[in-house]
């Protein structure tokens, strides 16, 4: 048989893999994309983004009929969770998105490897499936294998009632006492999630506010609302051990005494993930926090290997890794290709939303930039009565002399679709005054976006 | 005759009119408003607010009812409509609230009457109790607008209900005809209609939405079908007769004529600017054909210090207009450099799924001889729309084909509304397709639908599998 042979060999089939895989066949390369798992979509679409969203939504339906429809005069017996079926409807949006990104590939003729794909020298991947072991040639290679959750000394995962993100989008019963260790984007929305669907939540956080990662106002405002949800937060908590003992989990906490709980979800963050990919004999050293280094170009240090996505330096997000898929490709097939790295959204999907982009406060005083700042809280919004949403605010933060917006920081409902337009006018390098002067549709929660626009130069109409 | 003075007087506290007195009060004015009703105008009392309250409860309770697929099930349903106005009435009554205060903190004073214009320079307010004459240097007229009404089918508040009635309404009927297709017969009928109403609906041109973009349009149309609603286009209702324990409604159409049996008729074709109670002959103020104030680009009537703004000076008929004329009308007393604006304005429909659009249609574009390039993408291969388990729907991006100028935008989907902000300042900004296939959107979410049809007009959208 002859030997295969690509201009680009794309090793893990995540956002930051598929969609480099995609846009390379765009630019006329023929492409093949490793990936050892049996679907494609990486973390992000079997075990991340999408499975939580979708029971993010589901469990804010369950909780909005529960809780809500009494205020609307809307009257409801018992409701009931069927938790099989919102799983089975969470695999089956799984499942089609997977079976989507399958048929992109065959559309796009890029040619699927599935198996463990490791650098074999130069200019060559080796792919093991099984007992077998082949050989692919590549002028290109990106290494895109993503990241796994961070472990925690001391605490001792039984892969089901002490566990990551991964366990505990599939539990098939709702736990009575979830203690989530870690209060940033995903210990919180899962937190959620099992919250609405009736378990009693505990977050422990190291550090003295949750969301270490998004503007202090905005998380501690966010703290507050979910916080009245019922998330109980404990911060400042040096965890030392967690462990199940018989039908329970035990927590420990430095200076605390042990908690007793059903489950145990250690959300502390993820780190990347470079097994067996033959890093060594390649002579890539990591960087000291176990990431693979790249220059602005995504080259590693051996000619021809590109590395993108959580495996690299940056937020690990689903969009960071598929724009900087798209950038690396884009650089290898014509010179070009730009991230801006400034204008990279983030999300937090509780109920409200947090959203965030470009600069935050704190950043801002210690870059010692002086800045403008407008607020506008959800309370003054006519669309958030109407949705009968009205907590949290929409921050807009410009530079003092220029006006130039540097961030927009969003509690409220809808954030993530809100941020878009704050992305936008970043990217564009657009003025708070530009934002304010674009006429928004009544009645909508982007208005609170303008409004907050508005108040940076003090003339908010509805505040 | 003189009276009192302002400097600034706006008649009509509506979106147009209460935004316009605060805005010139910030920039300096000594400003005052007259309402003859209540503060907010159409948009807070009887429009937007309202109407979009009830929408929201009437989808929360669709979606119990049909949330089996989710696992969710909330046993014996029922509205109670009592309750359900009664909270509605609250939201409008916390925002009425609001903006009396901001008229307050922002010194507006705020007068109770009807305003008639006695001269070019002078208004008479007739409050309940007294009359008063006010001088002004400028006056801002913003009347708004009031339902038109087909002969025949007069509003009287039992057979006929116009949208007020219908917002206010404490029974619900059990059929309902809809006289128009436009965006308020069909929000109020899609609200009646997952509350357990029958609707009919009767629209005199051959598609609903007469204004929207043709494709949401039908989109939304397929929904109303799937969910019962009976739509007649090209059809005109002829008369309102009574029936045994109802009414009758008589509608021609292209098949011929048939009666429709109904409890309560919604009317709502259309709406014409309040500009004929008003004296403006006295002021002096001129009308366009159409019984618009006409008004220049900075709001200005024909008449020096007179400007007009909202629904009484021209279409489209929409809250948001109204406030951003406010603005500009403001701006442009007291002088404001630079005060112009881009005259982008937003149109957003809350029927399920919404509709939202800013810029060119695809249609508009080509009418001006534009060689268009345009790119849709639809909802079902966006993942936050699977998850949210709302695949119906497309974004849609139209833009000059040479130099990659976005024209506008157009989504039909859940949450169009929320969406459509970002078109509206991209637009503004003279993006081109390239700039918003290279802004980042985040994942995973609605926008990224407008990302990828930007793409998709560029050719090499990833994630759809037609080319
Ligand atoms: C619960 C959860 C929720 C999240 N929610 C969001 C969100 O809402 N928004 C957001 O932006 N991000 C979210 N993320 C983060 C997001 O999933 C990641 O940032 C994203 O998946 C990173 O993409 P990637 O392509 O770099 O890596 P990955 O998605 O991790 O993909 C890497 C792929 O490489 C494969 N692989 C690894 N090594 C090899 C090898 N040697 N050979 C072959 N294949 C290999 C893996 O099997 C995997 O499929 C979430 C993450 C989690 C865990
Ligand atoms: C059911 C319905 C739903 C709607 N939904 C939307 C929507 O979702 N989005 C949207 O953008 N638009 C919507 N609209 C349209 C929106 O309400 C109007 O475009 C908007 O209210 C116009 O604002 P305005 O300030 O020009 O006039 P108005 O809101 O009509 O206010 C005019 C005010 O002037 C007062 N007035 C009139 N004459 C006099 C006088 N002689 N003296 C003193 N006071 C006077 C009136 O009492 C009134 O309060 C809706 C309308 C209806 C009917």
């Amino acid at each position: 048989m002859a030997e295969r042979s690509h201009d680009l060999v794309v090793i893990g089939g995540g956002p930051g893999g598929y969609v480099a895989a995609i846009r390379a066949a765009q630019l006329g390369l023929s492409v093949g994309l490793v990936e050892k798992q049996k679907t494609l979509g990486g973390t992000c679409l079997n075990i991340g983004c999408i499975p939580s969203k979708a029971l993010l939504e589901s469990s804010q339906r369950y909780a909005a009929a529960r809780d809500e429809l009494a205020a609307h005069g809307i009257k409801t017996g018992r409701v009931r969770l069927d938790l099989a079926v919102m799983q089975r409807r969470k695999d089956e949006v799984v499942g089609r998105i997977t079976q989507g990104v399958a048929a992109l590939m065959w559309k796009w003729k890029v040619k699927i490897y599935t198996g463990e794909g490791r650098l074999a020298g130069a200019g060559r991947v080796a792919l093991r499936r099984e007992n077998e072991e082949e050989e692919i040639a590549a002028t290109n290679i990106i290494l895109a294998t993503g990241s796994v959750p961070a472990a925690l000394h001391g605490v001792d995962l039984d892969g089901d009632r002490v566990c990551t993100s991964t366990e505990a989008l599939a539990w098939r019963t709702v736990p009575s006492h979830l203690v989530v260790i870690g209060a940033g984007a995903i210990g919180l929305e899962l937190g959620s999630v099992w919250r609405r669907l009736g378990a009693e939540v505990t977050v422990l956080e190291y550090l003295d506010r949750i969301l270490p990662e998004m503007d202090a106002e905005v998380a501690a405002e966010a703290r507050k609302i979910l916080a009245a949800q019922g998330l109980a937060f404990r911060l400042g908590q040096r965890v030392t051990a967690a462990r199940a003992a018989g039908g329970q989990c035990v927590v420990e906490a430095e200076g605390e005494k042990p908690l007793e709980c059903s489950h145990v979800l250690v959300a502390v963050g993820r780190k990347p993930f470079t097994a067996g990919l033959g890093l060594e004999t390649a002579g890539i050293e990591l960087d000291e926090h176990g990431r693979i280094p790249i220059n602005e170009r995504f080259q590693t240090s051996p000619a021809g290997v590109f590395a993108i996505g959580d495996v690299v330096r940056g937020p690990m997000l689903a969009h960071k890794a598929s724009e900087e898929g798209v950038a690396c490709v884009e650089m290898i097939a014509t010179g070009h290709g730009r991230v801006n790295y400034d204008a990279i959204p983030s999300i937090v999907y509780t109920w409200p939303e947090v959203a965030g982009v470009g600069r935050t406060e704190e950043q801002l005083r210690a870059a010692g930039v002086s800045f403008r700042k407008g607020s506008f809280p959800f309370l003054a919004n006519g669309r958030a009565h109407a949705l009968g949403s009205v907590e949290g605010r929409v921050k807009v933060l410009a530079h003092a002399e220029t006006d130039r917006v540097l961030g927009v920081h969003i509690v409220g409902p809808h954030a993530g679709e809100l941020i878009a337009e704050a992305a936008t006018a970043i990217e564009f390098g657009a003025s708070s005054e530009d934002i304010a002067r674009t006429c928004h549709a009544h009645p909508t929660l982007a208005e609170a976006l303008k409004e907050a626009a508005l108040a940076v130069d003090r003339r908010a109409v509805h505040v | 005759m003189s009276g009192r003075r302002a400097e600034t007087l706006v008649i009509g506290a509506g979106p147009g009119g209460y935004v316009a007195a605060i805005r010139a009060a910030q920039l300096g004015r000594r400003a005052a408003v007259v309402e003859r009703a209540r503060l907010g105008g159409v948009c807070l009392n009887a429009g937007c607010i309202p109407s979009k309250a009830l929408i929201h409860a009437a989808s929360l309770y669709d979606k119990a009812r049909h949330a089996a697929e989710l696992g969710i099930a909330a046993e014996r349903l029922s509205v109670d409509l009592d309750r359900l106005i009664e909270w509605k009435d609250a939201v409008v009554r916390r925002l009425a609230d609001g903006i009396a205060r901001l008229l307050k903190g922002n010194r507006v004073e705020t007068l109770q009457g009807e305003a008639t214009f006695l001269s070019p320079r002078t208004l008479l307010v007739r409050g309940a109790e007294q009359s008063e004459v006010l001088e002004f240097e400028e006056c801002i007229i913003a009347t708004g607008s009031r339902p038109i009404e087909l002969p025949g089918f007069a509003v009287d508040g039992k057979r006929v209900l116009g949208s007020s009635e219908a917002l206010a309404l404490r029974a619900l009927p059990r059929r309902v005809l809809v006289l128009g297709g436009g965006y308020i017969g069909l929000e109020i009928g899609t609200l009646w209609q997952k509350l357990g109403s029958e609707v009919t609906v009767v629209e005199v041109t051959p598609s609903i939405l007469p204004g929207a973009e043709a494709e949401c349009a039908r989109v939304v149309a397929r929904n109303l079908k799937k969910r019962g609603v009976r739509v007649l286009t090209g059809s005109r209702a002829l008369a309102l007769e009574e029936a045994p324990g109802g009414a009758r409604v008589r509608v021609a159409g292209a098949k011929g004529e048939e009666a429709i049996e109904c409890d309560v008729v919604l009317s709502t074709v259309g709406r014409r600017p309040l500009s004929d109670q008003l004296g403006l002959e006295a002021a002096g103020v001129r009308l366009d054909e159409r019984g618009f104030i006409a008004v220049d680009e900075r709001q200005r009537t024909n008449v020096p210090g007179i400007y007009a703004i909202g629904d009484v000076a021209g279409p489209p008929l929409l809250a948001h207009k109204a406030s951003h004329e406010a603005l500009a009308a403001a701006a442009a007393i007291a002088g404001e450099e630079g005060a112009r604006r881009p005259r982008l304005i937003p149109a957003v429909v809350f029927t399920d799924p919404e509709i939202a659009s800013v810029g060119l249609t695809e249609s508009q574009a080509r009418a001006q001889g534009i060689d268009v390039a345009a790119g849709k993408f639809p909802f079902a291969a966006s993942g936050r729309a699977l998850t949210m388990n709302q695949g119906d729907g497309f974004s849609k991006i139209v833009a000059e084909k040479g130099s990659g100028r976005v024209l506008g935008a157009h989504v039909v989907g859940a949450d169009a509304s929320e969406i459509i902000g970002e078109m509206g300042l991209a637009i503004a900004l003279g993006a081109t397709l390239e700039d918003l296939a290279r802004t980042v959107h985040a994942h995973p979410t609605l926008p990224e639908t407008l990302m990828e049809a930007a793409e998709a007009a560029l050719g090499r959208a990833i994630h759809v599998l037609e080319r």
